[in-house]
């Protein structure tokens, strides 16, 4: 048989994101493939030099489409490990909450590509209409969908709203309440098993070889979760355990996502229990002629995909001399998916992709 | 009744089922993306005003342009653009999109790519020739499900 | 636990300095002609996880420099107390920046190798395969070089596009 030579390119109905693969066949199997990013490269971190600490933050959201806030997190905590700045008790447990809620909605929306790719139509629109009750909760906490500008360096912007504490716990009641229809129809379901056992196997050994962080290396049973290993915010003032599977394939990985969302409403619940009162804000320096001491960082948080790390040097002025993200979807698209798909059929690279939950932007910057 | 008058009522049901069977294609451009799950699922329904993503470019005639547009992708729009047949229409999505429309003289670059080497800083000469044109069409990104 | 470490590593290795902060994050400066070998003795000792290898621009010193960030997957292994990085880090000339590939120890470092050549220009030997990742185009000064001026750039090629005519109807 001959070799062809096949774009899996960015209009596809199996893509989610602007990302390539280009594949070399023969008949319906994969000899090779090689993964085509750069379709979003806006060069940011060349782009972060030109702006000041404080004009960053909007740049920084729009790496990450889909989880904006873990982005916000990781800048702020280096700007905070750079300038020696303090954050207070009351604004630690009011990320926490915000982030488990923008985890929670990234598995959805995860969700909802992945059940789309599979056929499972009723499944994904539940998936996004979930999610978008939680976009409700943050639209009104501050003020916008998708890219909320919240985490500040030194706290957070704004305190909760009266009456918020009550939605989010009747949003997530609302949300719970729906999970034995999502088990039902597709957790637990024949066809779901049948299509995603055993595809793209990975072993616990080639996962730490290729660098894998996030579900990918817990669905092969490490389980190895930054929160755990160095807490940052409040997640050391909550008892949670970290959700493990064995097999290391497609569904195993969904099996974690499905189990980590369940683990964060838990998460939220006692940690709206146990938060203190006070200010959430400690003043920083005029924030527009700000220069921060020399010296290098890196920061790393638990994104829902899995580590993603910043690696920040200033040279004193009042604006940054390098940014440099360690996203978590760079390993997972460029090296674990080109691994996985030697000697797998056409029609399971999508299975894979998504099940590695590769986000485009994140790869290019 | 001249022939003009003709032609127009003639055209009239066509014009119409045009304006509310519009296909979208499945084309994910930039960052805007993440709003259009939202559009096209059950919350803001867009098939109640006929849109819904379809496979493949021959059988679309509605291409969103969500965002901003770098190099490598705009080869790939022009081809999948040239394959859509006739007519069709392009729809400027959300609100980083509206920021590469601002002309060069009007704000001089005063966008978030300013610097940007990598992406083109006026869409609007994306799609040339015989077009509705989409400034009446601009979504952004909180205000979809409202339009029309 | 750091200071074993510590110990170890000015025995086996003679200049180097380290720096050890509160927090956690070693900091080791070497030479480049022993930091293969300095990589190799931490993947033994216990650091499996390359988490980034990035690039800084320091134009004033004529001088690239280098960062490998290394993680250990399992805590309490060889070290208690928090968890350590480590940050090796090491200089390279500005004129014609050459390096060796860590490839043959830690086998993720590829892509972000081939993205550090296509960004800054830094060759890598022995790389399988150093083709462009993420740009399309040729530039002479490789994009994230300091003395890459974006404006201009931008200026001068978006701006030399001639406007197109749209027909009325």
């Amino acid at each position: 048989m001959r070799e062809l030579e096949l774009y899996f390119g960015p209009q596809h109905l199996g893509m989610v994101g602007n990302f390539s693969i280009t594949l070399k066949v023969e008949g319906d199997r994969i000899l090779e493939a090689a993964a085509n990013p750069g379709y979003l490269h806006r060069g940011f971190e060349k782009l972060m030099e030109y702006r000041t600490w404080i004009q960053n933050f909007p740049m920084v959201c729009r790496i990450n489409v889909v989880e904006p806030d873990s982005m916000e997190m990781v800048y702020a905590m280096a700007v905070e490990k750079l300038a020696q700045i303090e954050v207070p008790e009351r604004a630690h447990f009011v990320r926490s909450i915000y982030l488990e809620l923008a985890r929670v909605g990234s598995h959805l929306f995860g969700l909802w590509a992945y059940a789309n790719m599979l056929g499972f139509d009723t499944v994904a629109q539940w998936a996004m209409y979930h999610r978008d009750l939680i976009l409700d909760l943050f639209e009104e906490l501050t003020g916008g969908r998708v890219y909320h500008i919240y985490i500040w360096p030194g706290g957070v912007r704004r305190d909760f709203p009266p009456g918020f504490k009550d939605k989010i716990v009747n949003t997530l009641h609302s949300i719970g309440a729906c999970v034995p229809d999502y088990d039902s129809t597709f957790f637990n379901n024949r066809l779901f098993y049948e299509r995603a056992r055993s595809i793209g196997q990975l072993t616990q050994e080639q996962a730490k070889q290729w660098g894998a962080t996030g579900q990918t290396l817990r669905a092969t049973g490490m389980p190895y979760d930054v929160r755990k290993v160095e807490p940052y915010a409040a997640y050391d003032k909550v008892d949670w355990d970290v959700p493990v599977r064995e097999d290391g394939d497609a569904y195993s990985r969904v099996w974690v996502i499905r189990d980590e969302m369940i683990e964060s409403v838990h998460m939220i619940f006692k940690l709206l229990d146990v938060m203190p009162e006070g200010s959430v804000y400690n003043r920083i320096p005029n924030p527009f002629k700000w220069k921060i001491p020399k010296g290098q960082a890196y920061v790393r948080c638990e994104s829902s995909r899995g580590e993603l790390g910043l690696y920040m040097v200033s040279n004193g002025g009042d604006k940054p001399y390098r940014v440099h993200f360690r996203t978590p979807s760079y390993p997972n698209g460029l090296i674990i998916l080109e691994k996985l798909l030697k000697n797998a059929s056409i029609a399971d690279v999508g299975n894979i992709m998504i099940s590695l939950y590769v986000v485009a932007p994140e790869i290019d910057r | 009744m001249d022939r003009n008058q003709i032609t127009k009522w003639i055209k009239a049901p066509a014009k119409m089922a045009n304006k509310y069977s519009l296909h979208a294609i499945y084309f994910c451009t930039g960052c805007g993306i993440i709003e259009v799950p939202p559009v096209i699922t059950a919350r803001w329904d867009a098939e109640r005003f006929g849109v819904i993503p379809v496979a493949t470019p021959r059988q679309a005639n509605l291409f969103l342009i969500t965002g901003y547009v770098s190099v490598k992708t705009l080869r790939a729009i022009i081809r999948t653009y040239e394959q859509m047949p006739e007519p069709k229409y392009t729809v400027g999505f959300g609100s980083t999109h509206l920021w590469t429309l601002i002309d060069k003289d009007m704000a001089n670059g005063y966008i978030r790519y300013r610097e940007n080497y990598n992406s083109y800083r006026r869409n609007q000469e994306l799609v040339l020739g015989e077009l509705e044109w989409p400034p009446l069409f601009l979504v952004s990104d909180e205000s979809q499900g409202n339009e029309q | 636990m750091n200071n074993s470490l510590r110990r170890k590593l000015e025995a086996t290795f003679k200049d180097i300095r380290i720096a050890i902060p509160e927090d956690g994050r070693i900091t080791v400066t070497a030479e480049n002609c022993s930091i293969l070998a300095i990589l190799r003795f931490l993947k033994d000792a216990g650091f499996e996880h390359l988490a980034l290898i990035s690039a800084v621009d320091y134009i004033e010193d004529n001088e690239f420099e280098l960062c490998y960030i290394l993680t250990c997957y399992m805590q309490g292994r060889d070290f208690e107390g928090k968890d350590l990085h480590i940050i090796l880090k090491t200089r390279i000339s500005r004129e014609d920046p050459n390096f060796q590939t860590a490839i043959g120890i830690y086998p993720n470092a590829e892509p972000y190798e081939r993205e550090i050549h296509e960004l800054f220009g830094i060759k890598f030997e022995e790389h399988p395969r150093l083709t462009p990742l993420l740009l399309e185009r040729k530039y002479e000064i490789p994009p994230f070089r300091k003395d890459f001026d974006t404006r201009k750039y931008v200026n001068d090629l978006f701006d030399n596009i001639p406007p197109v005519e749209i027909e009325e109807k």
